[in-house]
């Protein structure tokens, strides 16, 4: 498998100045005590993959792939799964796929999510590699949503300052016909 | 070795600590095995998911074993694997006694769900996933099953209705196990098709409660089951798959390989096939799961599994009863405390202790399976009846 082919630029996202950045205490800037806190640590002082959320602030999703076998892996690593080296290098990915399933969240959504519901979840086929990745799906609401729908892979900050992924539907745009799904 | 004897306390939502649904859960025990004595029990096995969030407590495998009345000399300790945490701790107790360092091993599970923040508990639910990378987008234990019935719906014409058949089955089954969280409930398909929608296309119905509730079974050595008497439940077959953990390395949602090869696996040990079952207790922590787990074990062809509950092969009298218990949809789910209560359910079933509502005639054999997480890891074990003496 080989790496996303060349990317255009695209302009980076707009981060409150004010907004702390990988702090100890970024959890706590979200309200929430940090073992209640679902967002992953990116600083350089804590994870060995702050590269990762470094490139989603330029708004580019990205992965590791192992150089020695080519394994492209999700969620990124650092130690390649297949043939346990550690040396892997980062590939850009497509900012494009397709809904292979997805649901809502009507009920019973974890804090610091209540006032998010409805939301919509899916997992996503991007386009060009054999990746299906999970995410919160934003647009148009679930109701409307397809199995096979394109969606747009969509960087964004949290309010308090940290980088994370979602999917977005275009708005009204159904560019792949697939049968409706019962739900 | 064998499964001599074991106790459930009452399920639901419970206005119990932990620890005193664990003191519970030992009265039950000893009040149930008469030949059993404390100072008997060299080994505990404590299944509990996540006692730190729900309870505020770590290192309960001493606090159970004080809570029961039990001083361990050989081996303490607890199982975790989320849903299958109660599986573990008879899996790890089987490894014990095969080992030769147990005897006589207790094999309880405890779970205290039902907290005054239900986002809170959610939030522990949430963790058992990918919290880092699944968590963020919002990832619930129905939203990700919602997904797999969506998938099913889509490539195979799976309906609600079927759906509801398997709720509605297993709820039956409940109201007549008076442990069980919906005890005296009833559930028709229309009602359970008329329940609020939790993930569409999943109901409340479609989905196991939040429980409190412990329950608890004994295992002894092959030289020592005479000393119980009565039938009991002899392990024949344990086994255990696990294939990934995010939800990008799932694969196809609708076939769930791993559970296809440990069912076979355990059935290869015990030397049966999956027609000489009399009885199975399947995780259907959701409808869709006890759906697709039909098919994965080989009781129907792929694809057929919701027809297969509509057309009623999997009441007592079908081709394999399923879920005599109620199931995790009509007993509740404590996740610890689960796969226990369905292998105390082979045992009493074996024992003609249940109502005759729910008895298999002259059951011989039974598979208990256990999925955890997002069906990534699937735990079966295959019993077979016999007599003490």
């Amino acid at each position: 498998m080989s790496a996303p082919g060349p990317r255009r630029p695209r302009p980076r996202l707009e981060v409150p100045a004010s907004a702390p950045r990988s702090r100890p205490d970024e959890a706590a800037a979200a309200g929430l005590p940090f073992l209640l806190d679902f967002l992953p640590r990116e600083g350089e002082a804590e994870t060995r993959l702050a590269r990762f959320f470094a490139r989603l602030r330029e708004g580019r999703l990205s992965t590791s792939r192992c150089p020695r076998d080519g394994t492209l892996s999700w969620p990124p690593r650092t130690v390649c799964p297949r043939c346990h080296q550690g040396e892997l290098s980062w590939v850009d990915l497509p900012e494009t796929g397709r809904l292979y399933a997805f649901s809502a969240v009507l009920a019973g959504a974890p804090l610091g999510m209540e006032a998010d519901v409805p939301f919509s979840v899916g997992l996503v086929d991007l386009d060009g590699v054999p990746l299906r990745i999970f995410g919160r799906v934003v647009g148009r609401p679930w109701s409307e949503l397809h199995v096979g729908d394109a969606v747009a892979v969509e960087p964004y900050v949290t309010d308090d300052g940290r980088a994370f992924y979602r999917f977005r539907t275009p708005p009204g745009a159904r560019a792949h016909a697939a049968p409706a799904t019962p739900c | 070795m064998a499964i001599v004897g074991g106790a459930s306390t009452d399920w639901g939502v419970r206005p119990a600590t932990w620890t005193e649904l664990a003191q519970e859960v030992g009265e039950a025990l000893f009040r149930a095995v008469p030949a059993l004595r404390g100072e008997d029990v060299d080994s505990l096995f404590l299944g509990a998911a996540m006692p730190e969030r729900f309870a505020f407590q770590s290192h309960v495998a001493p606090l159970a074993a004080e809570q029961m009345g039990l001083r361990p000399t050989r081996l303490l300790q607890r199982t975790e694997l989320a849903c299958a945490s109660g599986q573990s701790a008879i899996r790890s107790a089987y490894a014990a006694i095969a080992s030769g360092l147990s005897d006589v091993a207790v094999a309880v599970g405890v779970e205290k769900m039902n907290l005054p923040s239900i986002p809170e508990a959610n939030t522990a639910m949430a963790c058992v996933l990918d919290r880092a990378w699944d968590g963020p987008g919002g990832i619930t234990a129905p939203s990700f099953f919602a997904m797999v019935a969506q998938r099913h719906m889509l490539e195979h014409g799976t309906t609600p209705e079927q759906l509801a058949a398997v709720s509605e089955k297993n709820h039956r089954f409940a109201n007549s196990n008076p442990h069980a969280q919906f005890y005296r409930k009833t559930f028709s398909r229309e009602k359970l098709l008329g329940l609020p929608v939790v993930a569409p296309p999943l109901r409340v119905g479609d989905c196991a409660s939040m429980t409190d509730g412990a329950a608890a079974v004994v295992l002894v050595a092959d030289e020592l089951v005479r000393r119980y008497p009565g039938p009991v439940a002899w392990v024949r077959g344990t086994s255990q798959y696990s294939d990934f953990h995010n939800l990008a390395n799932a694969g196809s949602l609708t076939e769930w390989p791993g559970l296809k090869h440990t069912a076979r696996e355990a059935l290869r040990q015990a030397r049966v096939e999956v027609g000489d079952l009399d009885l199975a207790e399947l995780h259907d922590c959701f409808t869709i799961s006890e759906i697709v787990e039909y098919e994965s074990i080989g009781l129907c062809d792929p694809g057929e599994g919701g027809r297969w509950a509509a057309d009623g092969a999997s009441e007592l009298g079908g081709a394999l009863p399923v879920n005599t218990r109620g199931g995790l949809l009509g007993c509740g789910h404590p996740l610890g405390a689960t796969g226990i209560s369905q292998a105390l359910e082979v045992y009493e079933q074996f024992a003609s202790k249940v109502p005759s509502s729910r008895q298999v005639p002259d059951p011989t054999w039974a598979l208990v399976h256990n999925l955890s997480g997002s069906a990534n890891v699937h735990s079966v074990m295959v019993y077979e009846r016999g007599e003490a003496a």
